[in-house]
């Protein structure tokens, strides 16, 4: 079971909250939506497209919290009873504009696609897969869906856009269905309003402190952090703000996740790229473990920190990034015989695609960490100006 | 050596003919010294061979104008060498070089084809001494270029440059439109040019075809300081006046920071050189200016200096206002046999404190200043026929880092060592079209890039 999760419940009490919360700009000067993009603002934010009857896009990517979970969980919950756990946590969709369809580019390293596992080649194909999805939005088929369309309010709405026979054709509505979505995330401003404060000192409109102009030394600098090396911090090459990921794939050894469900089961491994649907890329062992590097925009926001939910705060987060080769014994169970069982989430087989080449993770047990706990905070008050909706 | 000899019997022949006013002045003064007349030799003996030097120039001048007889499209392929290529041809036979004035000069010349194909080769072999493993033949440069004359007053000239070989997606090569521009020559004295043309910025720039300059490889000051080869989009006047001054003066597209990658080592090689660009859809909201001024008043001698400052920020959003300046002086002395070049150059880029704060933490932030100086010294040690073999040793110290702008505690880069690269070897040319070289690179602080080189080029 390799389904990703990136719509899923999180609880009734958030789901009254985001289904009112829809992707609509509050920027008044936002051009205004296109009519598909407006259906498909619609869309997004209906709960009536799933089985349980409660769920939405929206329900996970909960505008209120910058179009990502709301909560700490590490997988959302959905199904048709809303009791099913995810797989993954829920990334942001925030700032996925230029994302590109999965490709090796010319050095052969694996980056774009959609999803934790890039499967999907656009937004319209990532957005069409959660109505499916048993653990998510649970819809038994597409003509569930198409047939749940046709009763909404917006019904007709959706025939003045796509044509007054639309639904008679169940793969035809569907399609347009993820087009309208697609538009919607490609218009509507709020899902990349470059607003942060880094983006206002980035223009020119204000000032880091002292403590965040050094966490941003520490995340660029290669003999630190290195956090650059797959999250850039520089604008593009055509003055584009940056996006704080690279859409490289990266195999991290992240500990196991007891608070994953299917985790109980010690055969379950979680593979990432190599075991994808659809199995293009099955034979590449060397990608088993491997996951997409998400953008760190609105990280600060969030209360999971990777694909498998395993921890639950920045600073946690930091420090394994530059104890687990120093003091993996914090991070990772002993076995029996009081080694450290070091990259615990992947089958021992794949246990050497983990990277430890590159900075920070480039030390041995004993050495010094690339980053003192103080230069953690610090860098955590850099990734506190990444934060969406600052007014200098 | 037997060539040396009748040479040396004519500046004998010289030095006698110089007796009489020297035996007048003994009446009243005692006679010169065995050393002092040594000294009388030699520089005899120097301006001798600067008589020679300019009746071979008369000598190809009249060639040229020969060649030019014949039917145009005859002539281009067999007599460009030996008539009116671009600047480069010439300025590799011109013992000190005037950037643009060579093109500017040749309208007084006689008729010429009207168009002339031109190119030139470098191909180097180098073998890092203590990592050997690094060791690397490159076909540098293959450029090929044309002038086309309308008139005897207006041409147009253009360079077409292929680096590394071959240039794919998959490969290092490059191609680049080095010269692309347009020239008239409005009187004796003044010349325009318009279009993407070599900045006349020191000795290397103007005239960097491998016969032009001693050693395999271009000297680091005029690559990692003054950026080689710079080119820019403009207009610029060339003034050539009998008193041997020459000018330059001009506008012309410039630098954009914006470019600036912190995590590249090839922004840290060369400031300049990583935010250059080349008229490739330049951003060209700052005008840059630029001039320059020499002075041959004196045969074999070349004193001279330029300057150019230009905004590079180019109005982006989110790159702060910042300005490029770029300074250098220089001089070329070539008594006799010897060939003596210095240069120094510094060049600052502004407002980098502001520029570099989104960057802090990366391994290679903006400058706030640059600089570098070289000495040189080549000596024509032997020559037969078409022959000509100069050792030389140059000495240079440069640095792509020489101070940053205060950032704060801990987060401004401390300035990067200054460079020291000593460099000897020889040049042995055929003609002045061919030249085959060797030398010996040391490096003080970082010993691992001594390197033996060998090189081949040619030019015409």
């Amino acid at each position: 079971m390799k389904i990703y999760q990136t719509i899923v419940a999180g609880g009734l009490l958030t789901l009254s909250l985001a289904g009112c919360g829809g992707g609509g700009s509050d920027d008044a000067s936002a051009p205004a939506l296109s009519a598909d993009a407006a259906l498909g603002e619609k869309i997004f934010n209906d709960t009536a497209l799933s089985a349980s009857g409660v769920q939405s896009c929206a329900t996970c990517h909960d505008a209120a919290a910058l179009h990502g979970p709301g909560n700490a969980l590490p997988a959302q919950f959905g199904g048709p009873a809303m009791d099913r756990q995810g797989l993954r946590q829920t990334p942001s969709i925030r700032y996925l504009a230029s994302n590109r369809a999965f490709n090796f580019d010319a050095e052969g390293t694996p980056n774009g696609g959609f999803f934790w596992d890039g499967r999907a080649v656009s937004l319209a194909d990532q957005a069409g897969q959660p109505f499916l999805n048993p653990r998510e939005m649970a819809n038994p088929d597409k003509a569930a869906v198409v047939a749940a369309l046709a009763r909404a309010a917006y019904a007709e709405e959706f025939r003045s856009v796509y044509g007054a026979n639309v639904f008679d054709d169940v793969e035809g509505a569907y399609h347009r269905m993820t087009l309208a979505l697609q538009a919607f995330q490609l218009q509507d401003q709020a899902l990349r309003p470059y607003s942060s404060k880094y983006d206002a000192f980035l223009q020119g409109r204000g000032p880091l402190s002292d403590t965040e102009l050094r966490g941003l030394a520490w995340f660029n600098s290669p003999a630190k952090g290195n956090c650059a090396a797959c999250h850039p911090s520089a604008r593009g090459d055509d003055g584009s703000p940056p996006l704080f990921t690279d859409f490289s794939y990266d195999n991290l050894g992240v500990p196991r996740n007891p608070e994953l469900a299917v985790n109980a089961d010690p055969a379950y491994f979680d593979l990432g790229l190599c075991a994808r649907a659809g199995a293009d890329v099955a034979g590449r062992g060397d990608l088993c473990g491997a996951f997409k590097v998400p953008s760190l925009r609105n990280v600060a926001v969030r209360q999971v920190f990777f694909h498998n939910g395993r921890f639950k705060s920045l600073k946690e987060a930091l420090s394994f990034y530059v104890q687990r080769d120093t003091n993996p014994e914090k991070w990772y169970p002993l076995n029996a015989d009081g080694s450290v069982d070091k990259f615990d989430d992947l089958p021992p087989q794949y246990r050497a695609n983990v990277n430890t080449s590159e900075a920070p993770y480039d030390r041995r047990r004993g050495e010094v960490p690339a980053l003192s706990d103080a230069e953690i905070d610090e860098l955590i008050a850099f990734l506190n100006t990444l934060t969406d909706g600052y007014t200098p | 050596m037997t060539r040396q000899l009748p040479a040396l019997a004519a500046a004998l022949a010289a030095a006698c003919l110089a007796l009489p006013p020297a035996a007048a002045q003994a009446q009243t003064a005692p006679l010169p010294s065995q050393a002092e007349m040594a000294q009388i030799l030699q520089q005899l003996s120097t301006e001798l061979a600067e008589m020679k030097t300019q009746v071979r120039q008369l000598q190809q001048e009249r060639d040229a104008a020969r060649a030019a007889a014949a039917p145009v499209g005859a002539a281009v392929p067999t007599t460009a060498g030996a008539s009116a290529a671009p600047a480069a041809a010439t300025a590799a036979i011109t013992p000190a070089p005037a950037t643009g004035i060579e093109t500017a000069a040749a309208a007084a010349a006689p008729a010429q084809p009207a168009t002339v194909l031109s190119s030139y080769g470098e191909i180097n072999y180098s073998r890092p001494t203590n990592d050997s493993a690094k060791t690397q033949a490159d076909m540098v440069r293959f450029v090929l270029g044309y002038q086309h004359r309308f008139d005897e007053r207006t041409k147009v000239v253009a360079e077409l440059e292929l680096e590394h070989a071959v240039a794919s997606a998959e490969d290092a090569g490059e191609v680049a439109l080095e010269q692309a521009f347009v020239e008239r020559q409005f009187n004796l004295e003044w010349a325009g040019q318009a279009g993407l043309f070599l900045m006349p910025i020191g000795l290397l720039n103007g005239n960097h075809e491998p016969i032009a300059y001693y050693g395999v490889w271009r000297n680091f000051v005029e690559t990692a300081i003054i950026p080689s080869t710079w080119r820019e989009g403009g207009l610029q006047a060339i003034g050539t006046f009998d008193s041997g001054i020459t000018v330059n003066v001009g506008v012309s597209t410039g630098f954009d920071v914006g470019q600036w990658d912190a995590s590249s080592s090839d922004c840290g090689a060369s400031p300049l050189g990583c935010i250059h660009q080349e008229m490739a859809l330049a951003r060209a909201k700052d005008i840059a200016v630029f001039g320059r001024l020499d002075w041959r008043g004196v045969p074999g001698l070349l004193l001279g200096g330029s300057i150019f400052s230009g905004g590079a920020s180019q109005a982006q959003d989110g790159v702060a206002s910042s300005r490029v300046t770029l300074g250098e002086v220089h001089a070329r002395w070539q008594p006799g046999r010897w060939d003596l070049a210095a240069l120094a150059t510094y060049g600052s880029i502004s407002n980098s404190a502001e520029l570099n704060r989104p960057q802090v933490g990366n391994p290679v932030l903006i400058p706030e200043s640059f600089a570098g100086w070289y000495v040189l010294a080549a000596y024509r040690l032997w020559q037969d026929e078409d022959y000509t073999l100069s050792p030389f040793a140059r000495f240079e110290q440069y640095n792509t880092g020489r101070s940053y702008a205060d950032l704060g505690a801990g987060l401004t880069p401390p300035a990067l060592p200054t460079q020291q690269v000593i460099t000897v070897g020889v040049d042995f040319k055929i003609g002045q079209g061919i030249v085959f070289k060797g030398d010996y690179q040391g490096f003080k602080v970082d010993s691992k890039l001594n390197r033996v080189s060998l090189g081949l080029g040619w030019n015409f």
